[in-house]
């Protein structure tokens, strides 16, 4: 396929996954309120309007990019969006704005970040910004608890989960930080009897990032993060060395800290108890899950049907357990095309990255997919009980500003990887960014201002 | 690297194979056991989401339907009772959290579209997305109704209107009652505390008392003893009884006393007229445990009523050991004291037996079940209960009522509109102990025209504060049972 026509690709796909979306919405009105909902002219023009003002972004910004990723994202954020009206009609409204501005912080991103190698040069940057955002909600004033979880911040009106952008940044900072190292860490020139390990001091920085992470996230009790951290810091060390040992390594830390905290902290032990056996504590801390179960068993193949299920039973249900919700309503078959969708999503993301040659981009990339892959099987695994319940939002589809806007912004950096990839391989023209066209115009008038022949004459931009 | 990507993308494919396995089990395997869980309140929310079809009354009137809720409300579907307490015992009605009760019981399935024919009948239009929900038709007629209602008041007790010949029950009314839709309001637990209110609340509202309940009969028992006595040839029109104040059964010293210790004799239509006690004891007496009891079971006395609305009471007068060596409670009981009990309707179902000829019909009051379009799923076809006396005997009884109303205990209050002829049974029974202030439940039952008859009537005041006299029955529940036979034989069911 020529890279061009991805974008007419992607813009059928983005006006299907809009179709469906007003579809399902209203079939939801219908179901709930026996009513076709009287704002669905506005409210199609407006979704679909937004949709296909994100494909315009990345037709201009990014026109070698793979073609499936915004499509599925919307397709989620659409189903998310959907249960979330049904549900409340006030987290409705908000959800509305919020999606707004996560697609304006999508095509902010792609303004922003023009060249993703740039990126790499930023890496304390963002290992001080993403530690910073994580320690926010531990600061006196600020930080708020919300269903046992330290990890809101607010701010005036407006509350937030800094964790949720805190990830990408950490997955910015490793992916900068192991390209570079990745070799020295690899070369393993420290012997521990038949062990070869890293210098420490090449691996200490990396170590510190993720201990300091856990410990923070601990202490916020978000053991959802928690673990998505510790993945995303074991996958990437273990891609970028290509050495099996440091999953090894990685496994052994794991089993160690979680046993660690089974044995330290209450919540952890209540988790894991309830993963084994919910149903004894119906009346107590496993009423969500249990309540969460049967909506999902009460599905069956079809499900209830949008607007005629109970998900409202659930407690959360807009947040964590949304899947539960979806499940219900929409059954196994719509539930397994959320499934699909994350797997096609993972399976896109992963394909950036093998495509992508430069090695950084190749571990942005690799980090940016394993977070929202293993974020969803995280969240969708604690719902129907494969693992402990860890409470987190599911990508594009729960309620949540945070975590819509971060993941727009960690869709918008795999588009721009994708992007930079088509132009190294050599599949479109590499075009100036409208950043350099800027600083080449601003140049030209310079020299035509001061035409001084010492300077400026090795500086050009192709026409 | 791309090793360990492709590597990647492997392990996160087999998470979410395991997430799909799992799924299934929940969705497929296991569906069953979750829906079974007493913990899960799915199935029978889902039951609420569902329409309901409507009860409407012989005359077409909707005493219960199901609109939708007001936005936001748990359920999709709120019922109505738009007649309030009128029809309350007949409808019963229908809660989320403490179940339902009368035709919304019984009648449920209908109800809600799941009889197997509805199903069947709802196939051809899966897609045009109607609603299958039937429609209950009662054979009560709510002017009727209305009319009973206005005639009892305020007072405690019951109106029962059939049609002999058919067993259809026109009418059916108690008071006190109760608001349905109080009940079915969609907070849980206030309407729970409703409920137990109602449930609490002297004279039973939330029962129908009309079949749910019993009460001693008193004279009006009468016209099965004499049944009983005319079949076994005891007695007959020409036989006559001493004029005595009182007579003293075997094995006791106390007397039986007519009502106020009259003098009262004569022959058998002067002594059904008039409710002589002494003349049925003795017969009772006479007649033994045996006969009397075998007498009073053809009559469906100790049996269910074979009625179509759940939960009935059982009338009762005694069996062959309840009696042995107890001459004294048998005579008592034949003249409808002591042991006896009477549920209401079956107080009419006896006026009816004796109108329509000596055959007794199964009462119901639901006259068919309609499915979503109107057309009939199936229709009541009146049917034969017992046929607990002889023609002849049935003719004799008839002719013995009509002198109950020209000369006796209802001469006073059964004189019909248009010099329409009535033929009916007093009871006045004696509650209070001897000394004790006089308290006793009044009844009558009646039918209408006397030659041709067309309604049946039974009407109990329960335990009234009066004078016991053999006319209590006929002066308190006369009017009553007079004003609804006026109404019915001036007001037929327009079409029928």
């Amino acid at each position: 396929m020529h890279p061009l026509a991805r974008r007419s690709t992607e813009l059928g796909l983005v006006i299907m996954a809009g179709v469906i979306t007003a579809a399902a919405y209203v079939l939801a009105s219908l179901g709930k309120n026996a009513t076709i909902p009287p704002i669905i002219v506005p409210f199609f023009v407006a979704m679909l309007g937004l949709l296909i003002l994100a494909h315009l972004a990345t037709r201009v910004m990014a026109r070698g990019a793979d073609a499936t990723l915004l499509p599925l994202a919307a397709m989620l954020h659409g189903i998310g969006y959907v249960m979330i009206t049904r549900l409340n009609d006030h987290l409705a409204g908000l959800q509305t704005l919020w999606s707004f501005i996560a697609i304006g912080a999508y095509i902010a991103t792609l303004i922003v970040v023009q060249r993703a190698p740039d990126l790499a040069r930023f890496k304390w940057t963002f290992f001080v910004l993403g530690a910073g955002l994580l320690m926010v909600p531990l600061v006196p004033g600020l930080g708020r608890s919300v269903g046992g979880a330290h990890i809101w911040v607010r701010v005036g009106p407006i509350n937030f989960q800094p964790g949720e952008f805190a990830k990408i940044l950490l997955a910015l900072f490793f992916a900068g930080y192991l390209y570079e190292r990745r070799e020295l860490i690899a070369a393993s020139t420290w012997h521990i009897g038949p062990l070869r390990l890293p210098e420490p001091r090449h691996l200490l920085p990396v170590l510190f990032a993720w201990g300091f992470a856990v410990v923070v996230m601990v202490g916020q009790k978000d053991l959802g993060s928690s673990l998505l951290f510790f993945t995303l810091f074991v996958v990437m060390l273990w891609v970028a060395t290509e050495r099996a040992l440091f999953l090894v390594i990685g496994a052994v830390l794991f089993g160690g800290a979680a046993y660690m905290s089974f044995r330290l902290f209450s919540h952890v032990k209540d988790r894991v108890n309830i993963w084994i056996d919910p149903w004894s504590r119906y009346s107590g801390k496993g009423y969500q899950i249990v309540q969460g179960m049967f909506a999902v068993g009460d599905g069956g193949l079809g499900g209830a049907g949008l607007g005629q299920g109970h998900p409202n039973l659930i407690p959360a249900v807009q947040n964590d357990f949304i899947f539960a919700g979806i499940a219900e309503e929409l059954g196994l078959f719509g539930a397994t095309a959320v499934l699909m969708s994350f797997v096609l999503i993972v399976g896109a993301g992963l394909r950036v990255a093998i495509r992508a040659e430069r090695p950084f981009e190749k571990l942005l990339a690799t980090g940016l997919t394993a977070l929202i892959g293993v974020q969803a099987f995280i969240i969708i695994g604690g719902v129907i009980r494969v693992v402990p319940l860890t409470g987190i939002t599911l990508p594009f589809v729960s309620y949540g500003g945070s975590s819509l806007v971060a993941n727009y912004v960690l869709l918008a950096l795999l588009i721009r990887v994708s992007d930079s990839t088509s132009r190294r391989i050599g599949e479109l023209p590499d075009d100036p960014t409208i950043n350099e066209r800027y600083a080449a115009w601003k140049l030209r008038r310079k020299i035509r201002k001061d035409p001084s022949p010492t300077r400026g004459s090795g500086i050009g931009v192709a026409p | 690297m791309n090793k360990q990507i492709r590597r990647l993308a492997a392990a996160l494919l087999l998470c979410y194979v395991a997430l799909f396995v799992q799924l299934n089990r929940l969705q497929v395997v296991k569906r069953d056991e979750l829906a079974d869980n007493p913990n899960n309140t799915r199935a029978v929310l889902r039951e609420f989401d569902k329409p309901r079809g409507s009860i409407i009354t012989a005359d077409g009137l909707t005493i219960a339907d199901s609109v939708p809720s007001a936005p936001g409300d748990k359920y999709k579907y709120q019922r109505r009772y738009p007649a309030y307490d009128l029809f309350a015992n007949l409808t019963g009605y229908y809660t989320f959290a403490y179940g339902a009760t009368k035709v919304e019981k019984k009648y449920n399935d209908v109800l809600t579209g799941s009889t197997s024919e509805q199903q069947l009948r709802a196939i051809t239009n899966l897609l045009s997305n109607t609603d299958n929900t039937g429609t209950v038709k009662l054979t009560i007629r709510s002017d009727l109704q209305f009319v009973a209602k206005s005639a009892l008041g305020e007072r405690e007790g019951s109106v029962v209107v059939m049609d002999p010949r058919t067993g259809a029950v026109l009418a059916m009314w108690s008071w006190p009652s109760f608001d349905p839709n109080q009940v079915v309001i969609h907070d849980d637990k206030k309407a729970g505390e409703v409920l137990t209110l109602f449930n609490a609340l002297p004279g039973k509202p939330t029962l129908n008392n009309a079949y749910q309940e019993r009460y001693m009969p008193g004279s009006a028992f009468k016209i099965v003893t004499t049944s009983i006595g005319l079949e076994n040839h005891v007695f007959d029109l020409t036989s006559t009884f001493p004029n005595e104040t009182e007579w003293v059964p075997p094995q006791t010293k106390n007397p039986i006393q007519n009502y106020q210790g009259e003098l009262c004799g004569g022959d058998l239509a002067t002594v059904f007229a008039r409710s002589c006690n002494t003349p049925f004891a003795r017969a009772g007496a006479q007649m033994g445990a045996d006969v009397m009891v075998a007498g009073t079971q053809k009559w469906g006395i100790g049996e269910d009523i074979p009625f179509d609305l759940p939960g009935g009471a059982k009338s009762q007068f005694g069996t062959v050991d309840d009696f042995k060596d107890a001459i004294p409670k048998l005579a008592i009981s034949s003249f409808g004291q002591d042991n006896d009990l009477i549920v209401p309707l079956q107080m009419a179902m006896f006026a009816s037996t004796v109108a329509n000829g000596g055959v007794m019909m199964q009462p119901y009051v639901v006259d068919e079940t309609l499915d979503h379009e109107g057309a009939t799923l199936d229709k009541t076809t009146p049917a034969v209960w017992k046929t607990p006396i002889a023609p002849e005997t049935a003719a004799i009884l008839n002719q013995l009522m009509v002198g109950v109303v020209q000369r006796g205990t209802a001469k006073c209050c059964m004189q019909l509109e248009n010099g329409i002829q009535a033929a009916a049974k007093t009871g006045t029974a004696q509650l209070n102990a001897l000394g004790q202030p006089e308290r006793s439940h009044a009844w009558i039952t009646a039918f209408a025209p006397a030659d041709a008859p067309q309604y049946a009537v039974a009407v109990v005041l329960k335990g009234v504060n009066d004078e016991i006299s053999d006319g209590t029955g006929g002066r308190l529940a006369g009017p009553i049972a007079k004003t609804m036979l006026d109404y019915a034989l001036a007001h037929p069911l327009a079409g029928s």
